[in-house]
């Protein structure tokens, strides 16, 4: 009885030697430079996404590996696997550990990482944000990637060069509480009112994120009203749900669609007719800005005012003393959308 | 028939001991594959994180032991914390809201017994139900805000370090070990849950009350859920309707690694402890060494696919 104890206590302990030995060899082949030495560079950038895994993510990876490249500092880009604050939480306090020089967050929740990016200051650790801003006082800098007017004028002015700026229109949101979508609204409503007053939002629907939710809501709003002009789609979700919906219904050219989306989750649409032009920010561009940000806040020399100076994207605004905005949004058609892959 | 517990014993206690060479190894590959790992600093840090999964572990581990499972603890978790964050926006003062909160997680615990006990329902489909439940009632009461408005004195149950280093909820975890594994291991409740796991039937022929130990177990589950939630609220210092999401496997998931049976009758308070610091270790281990997420998620699916094949090969050699 005994030596067969012993026969499954041998097994065990072997397999999970083994398992450990697993755990290990991935850690060393995945991130070798950061295996072995004390604290590899001299300079640190620790980047953290909403969530890992996505194309808009990745883009901005893409972004911010060839600004690291650039200024020759090591560059951590992880973040969690599924969009929640308090994974991201945890994340940061584990990066204060890590001896990162700055740490750089695209916020799932303003204030649930507050607690934790204060505790990295308090650490000596520069802290910035991007694509989604934390608390003001949990940060020092925020990357902002378009201003609400900005987005919402450029929606409005796409809008009215495809229907005479005129007429009626449905917009399709996420939901109607999102605050980045209430504030683009607000922004297109005032751009109507000043630049284009025949032109109107007759109805506001919440697609909740959900592609067929927003394809039926569509639908149903067309058939209802078939004086509707166009369809904002306002998330990257709602804007392919509102074309495709267009194109369902066979109104590709009487309908006009633009709105918020991804370049691959549109090109299909493009190639349809049903999508003329669209509008984003470039996210690679957004994570280049990022790290460049965090590398000006190690070395301080980050300015407070006028312009900051980012490689090869050039002055970029400082919209205030701890804003840097990348820019004018990006409008997609068929002559640039080659160019991106995300 | 105690030659036979004898063995069992003995297999139980090897168990244990061969959790604690695996945390021993994965302690020296860590910090091996990090120098900032094996510090005081980032070893009490970990800590912070695994309470909350901790203190859920304790309670699952019973009910894990009986044969059921809870899988609605993350929501209640969530429900606990929009109850806290909106009772306490609505004027109620904190002291009470925590209170409050607490009593919210009983009773969705109870209310999970119910259930079970007296409709006779299968624990798996129950708490399948209340997960959707608990999470739609924390989406709805919170109509998907956040509060975050707390005084600075509740970042005590979360934030705080005891003389600078020590996590405050560290000592919650011990108190909450210690009560649980006497409960467990030192009392006639104890060995009626060991009896329910191996024999439901028999277990209620030989006048256990299986009934009311099995309300008591998932009540008990919905208190630590409350604890953990007041913790995990304090900790990101924000109420939300998400808060906990997934966190079941987690959970479920440290309860295996430590060794109790899901189809019950075996299963320890110190397996659990050890499942839970395995896990963690494993999470903090590998962000320090710079393995990306994904692969972490990857080989924390490799350990519990290991774990469980080989508390299925121990199983069959007991029989």
């Amino acid at each position: 009885m005994s030596g067969s104890t012993w026969g499954v206590k041998i097994v065990r302990v072997a397999l999970l030697m083994a398992l450990v030995l697993v755990a290990a060899s991935c850690g060393v082949g995945q991130q070798p430079s950061q295996g072995g030495g004390g604290g590899g560079g001299p300079k640190k950038i620790c980047m953290m996404p909403k969530l890992v895994g996505i194309p808009y993510f990745n883009a901005s990876e893409k972004g911010a590996e060839e600004a690291a490249k650039d200024l020759d500092v090591e560059l951590v880009y992880d973040g969690p696997t599924e969009a929640k604050a308090a994974l991201q939480s945890q994340m940061i306090e584990q990066w204060i550990q890590q001896q990162c020089g700055a740490i750089s967050v695209a916020a799932n929740d303003p204030d649930a990482l507050a607690p934790a990016m204060k505790k990295a200051e308090d650490a000596g650790i520069k802290t910035s944000s991007w694509d989604a801003d934390v608390a003001k006082d949990a940060r020092e800098v925020f990357v902002n990637q378009a201003t609400f007017e900005a987005i919402g004028y450029e929606l409005v002015d796409v809008m009215a060069e495809q229907t005479d700026g005129k007429g009626k229109f449905l917009v399709v949101t996420g939901s109607l509480t999102a605050p980045n979508q209430v504030a683009w609204l607000k922004e297109m409503r005032e751009r109507m009112k000043e630049k284009y007053p025949e032109m109107s939002i007759a109805s506001v629907e919440p697609g909740e994120e959900d592609l067929q939710l927003g394809i039926d809501i569509t639908k149903n709003y067309l058939r209802a009203n078939p004086d509707t002009a166009g369809v904002f789609g306002i998330t990257s979700v709602a804007l392919p749900g509102a074309a495709e919906a267009v194109e369902q219904e066979g109104l590709e050219g009487e309908v006009a669609v633009t709105g918020l989306s991804t370049p691959n989750d549109m090109k299909p649409y493009l190639e349809s007719g049903a999508v003329e032009k669209f509008v984003l920010w470039n996210p690679v561009d957004l994570g280049y800005l990022a790290v460049h940000v965090a590398n000006a806040q190690i070395e301080g020399n980050m300015p407070k005012s006028g312009t900051f100076e980012a490689g090869r994207l050039g002055k970029v605004e400082m919209i205030a003393e701890d804003e840097v905005l990348l820019g004018p949004p990006l409008v997609f058609s068929q002559d640039n959308i080659d160019e991106y892959d995300f | 028939m105690s030659a036979a517990t004898a063995v069992l014993r003995r297999l139980k206690f090897s168990r244990e001991v061969v959790l604690l060479g695996v945390l021993i190894v994965l302690l020296v590959v860590m910090s091996l594959l990090s120098p900032l790992f094996l510090t005081v600093g980032n070893l009490l840090n970990t800590s912070r994180f695994f309470v909350e999964v901790g203190l859920m572990a304790l309670g699952m581990t019973l009910i894990i032991i009986t044969g059921g499972i809870d899988l609605s603890v993350g929501s209640n978790l969530a429900l606990v914390s929009v109850a806290v964050g909106f009772s306490y926006a609505a004027d109620l003062p904190l002291p009470l809201a925590i209170v409050f909160g607490l009593v919210v997680g009983l009773a969705a615990g109870l209310f999970n017994g119910l259930f079970i006990t007296f409709l006779d329902l299968h624990p798996l489909v129950v708490t399948l139900g209340t997960f959707a439940l608990f999470q739609g009632l924390a989406y709805g009461l919170s109509r998907a805000e956040a509060v975050s408005d707390f005084p600075a004195w509740f970042a005590y149950f979360g934030q705080a370090y005891f003389l600078n280093v020590v996590p405050g909820q560290l000592f919650i975890f011990i108190l909450a070990v210690v009560v649980v594994w006497l409960i467990l291991s030192r009392t006639r409740f104890g060995r009626y849950v060991y009896a329910i796991g191996n024999n439901e039937e028999a277990a209620h022929f030989s006048g256990v009350p299986v009934r009311r130990v099995k309300l008591a177990l998932y009540s008990g589950i919905g208190l630590l859920v409350g604890m953990a939630a007041v913790i995990y609220t304090s900790r990101v210092y924000t109420a939300r309707g998400d808060s906990g999401l997934g966190l079941e496997l987690d959970v479920i998931s440290a309860v295996v690694l430590g060794g109790a049976s899901i189809y019950g009758g075996s299963g320890t308070i110190g397996g659990t402890v050890l499942g839970v610091l395995i896990i963690a270790t494993l999470r903090n281990g590998l962000v320090l060494a710079g393995v990306p997420s994904t692969w972490q998620v990857f080989v924390l699916g490799v350990l519990l696919l290991v774990a469980v094949f080989l508390n299925e090969f121990f199983r069959r050699r007991e029989e």
